[in-house]
């Protein structure tokens, strides 16, 4: 399928309501339509997604779709256009302000000039939009929700803030939280948080994972059962050749901190913790090993980084993760942390936005006592 | 004549001395050096002059920055002028913070210019977004390696460009270059890009063991085996050191693959420690000696 097919078949997914869910199905990394494409055609794709679904009006379910990039997004057109699908979400809250805020601080040092005039077109001119301009739209359609985003807009419109050619856009947004009034703040507002895509497809039980054998960050080999087998566990995925700063190096910085908050609350020796590589071909041990090291992760025996020797489809099933390839290298990927029990089930799974270490913590150390009783 | 080349030379100085005789701020600089390289009644010597002594300032007002992006697109400017606002604007963009608010015009104006008809200007201008990871620019190169008759550069340089950014889908396309390339610069630069490719390894092995390939070919193959499978690279790597007819740069990567992959047995290998101790003294590069002492302090007895 070409890109202009691809752009084609959402537009026509998008016109049909009966069909408009289908469109979450292809923003799911995973998805067939994403091999063999680069990250900037798969922004491209995903882009023409997020703004298809504007058309309809954000679900519920697409909702963690929107934020996601949000939260994590590095490419101007998926942020900008992340922020216009949100503005047709129907219940603005102030649950939503700290994403489209955190958006802004990633994005406005990356920003470019943007074009949603047709599939696929690049600005030439500055004179249109941008990702910065958009999320300040999405702050000024926030209104009243945004009031919390008021002294940071006002930060930004100060010299120092925001380049003098963008205040028009957050005078703009500030007027509209201060027209909005006090009203009820939090009416219609629903927690961001919980908004949850739709489950996997696949997931903790699929054939095939007893062959799995990993080698660690050492060079040592077990099998997945082995480790994962026995006492509960912490696994998260990554690859060390990711470009974004908020995904995998995070994910491997934050793994380090589960590993303190496990310390802290004596039970590192009885969860174990994992990384396991998307590109197990490039990643060989000593670049995973330095990885860790350069995180401050705690490497040994219930502490490991992985890359599948054998079987990496199978962890690929198991887990039901969200990436996709060009060739052997990882194109696209979202965020994922299992938390496994002693029969190496999936009991818990942060999934897409950043996660927080101590929820982590927490929930390993629920799933450690319920296993216990 | 000669008064006239006086002048010129006095003018194509002014930006900076005037800065530092009267303490002028870098804006009030970056001013003047902008009206010089905007003003298309100078010569281009001056104008050239001018631009290259624009302070990083030149972002902070909006007509000092417009006037030098429309010197850069301005088609009937001699092309050094052209080169030498690029390379001020460039050297701007390296304050990312304060570059913030010319962002946008910059990367527009570079997408604009990249199509432009001197092929130094596009090749400049299509790096420096390529850098940037721009999916325009991508675009654009990708299709010029599908189709040469679209194509912006020469393939061997699109390619060096487009590995930039380890995601662009070049992998496929590096391949088919790298077997029928349409020159051995453009298969040198899609064999490079294939160094990141995981699946390449057999292929870097076959160019590493083929004596008869071309010694840079051969250096690349190493470095990408290196890279890619490096208990491969080691496989071969004593092979390579005792063969005296082979190249130094190669004997140098195997080495590097022994030093860090190798184990103690290697300190009982007599035949390899007096091949490596015979390059470590013998007619090479400094570099390559101590690479050599680094493998025999870490092996030898």
């Amino acid at each position: 399928m070409t890109e202009l097919q691809f752009a084609a078949l959402v537009d026509g997914i998008a016109a049909d309501a009966q069909r408009r869910d289908g469109l979450l199905d292809l923003l799911r990394e995973e998805h067939a339509v994403y091999r063999d494409r680069s990250a900037t055609a798969i922004a491209r794709m995903r882009g023409w997604v997020l703004l298809a679904l504007e058309r309809g009006g954000v679900s519920d379910a697409a909702l963690a779709f929107v934020l996601e990039e949000l939260d994590t997004g590095t490419d101007p057109y998926l942020v900008a256009a992340a922020a216009r699908a949100l503005r047709s979400y129907p219940r603005p809250g102030a649950t939503l302000v700290p994403f489209v805020l955190g958006a802004l601080a990633n994005i406005r040092y990356r920003d470019e000039p943007l074009s949603f005039a047709a599939y696929g077109h690049y600005a030439v001119s500055a004179t249109g939009t941008s990702a910065v301009r958009e999320l300040l739209a999405t702050l000024a359609w926030l209104g009243r929700h945004a009031k919390g985003a008021v002294p940071q807009l006002e930060a930004l419109h100060e010299p120092g803030g925001l380049p003098p050619k963008l205040r028009g856009d957050v005078r703009r947004a500030l007027q509209a939280i201060r027209d909005a009034g006090q009203g009820a703040e939090e009416a219609g507002a629903v927690s961001c948080c919980g908004a949850q895509a739709p489950p996997p497809k696949c997931c903790g039980s699929a054939a095939g994972i007893d062959s799995v054998l990993l080698e660690d960050h050492a060079g040592d080999r077990i099998g997945f059962e082995a480790f994962f087998g026995g006492q509960p566990s912490i696994v998260a995925f990554f690859y060390t050749r990711c470009d974004n700063p908020l995904k995998c190096s995070l994910t491997i910085a934050k793994l380090a901190r589960v590993q303190q908050g496990l310390a802290a609350e004596r039970v590192a020796d009885r969860i174990r913790t994992a990384a396991i590589t998307y590109d197990p071909a490039f990643d060989l041990a000593p670049r995973l090993r330095a990885y860790g090291q350069d995180r401050g992760v705690r490497m040994d025996a219930g502490h490991r980084l992985f890359r599948a020797v054998s079987g990496n489809d199978a962890v690929r099933d198991h887990f039901g993760l969200g990436v996709n390839y060009v060739g052997s290298l990882v194109n696209r990927h979202r965020i994922e942390l299992h938390i496994l029990d002693a029969q190496a089930r999936i009991a818990a799974s942060f999934e897409r936005l950043r996660w927080d270490e101590r929820e982590v913590v927490a929930k390993a150390v629920e799933v450690l006592r319920i296993g216990g009783r | 004549m000669a008064t006239k080349r006086k002048a010129a030379k006095k003018t194509q100085r002014a930006p900076k001395r005037q800065a530092s005789k009267r303490g002028a701020s870098p804006t009030t600089t970056a001013h003047r050096a902008v009206a010089i390289t905007a003003d298309a009644r100078r010569p281009p010597k001056e104008r050239t002059a001018a631009a290259a002594a624009a302070p990083l300032a030149v972002c902070e007002s909006e007509d000092d920055f417009q006037a030098m992006l429309k010197v850069l697109r301005d088609g009937q400017a001699p092309v050094k002028v052209r080169l030498a606002a690029l390379q001020a604007i460039q050297a701007a963009s390296f304050s990312v913070l304060a570059f913030e608010g010319c962002r946008g015009d910059y990367i527009a104006t570079l997408r604009q210019v990249a199509e432009d008809p001197d092929p130094e200007l596009r090749q400049r201008v299509l790096g420096m977004l390529m850098r940037e990871k721009d999916g325009f620019a991508q675009k654009k190169l990708l299709e010029g390696l599908h189709d040469p008759d679209k194509a912006l550069l020469p393939p061997e340089k699109a390619l060096q460009l487009l590995g930039n950014d380890v995601h662009a889908d070049t992998y496929e396309v590096a391949r088919a270059i790298a077997r029928k390339p349409p020159n051995e610069a453009a298969r040198r630069e899609a064999l490079r890009l294939l160094g990141a490719d995981a699946t390449a390894a057999p292929l870097f092995e076959k160019l590493l063991l083929d004596k008869d390939e071309l010694r840079e070919i051969r250096q690349i193959a190493a470095s990408a085996l290196y890279a890619l499978q490096p208990d491969r690279m080691q496989k071969h790597a004593r092979d390579i050191l005792l063969d005296k007819s082979d190249y130094d740069d190669i004997k140098a990567t195997s080495l590097s693959a022994l030093t860090q992959l190798g184990d103690e047995t290697l300190s009982d290998d007599k035949a390899l420690m007096k091949s490596v101790d015979r390059f470590s003294t013998g007619k090479t590069t400094a570099r390559y000696k101590q690479t050599a002492r680094r493998f025999l302090s870490k092996y030898g007895r």
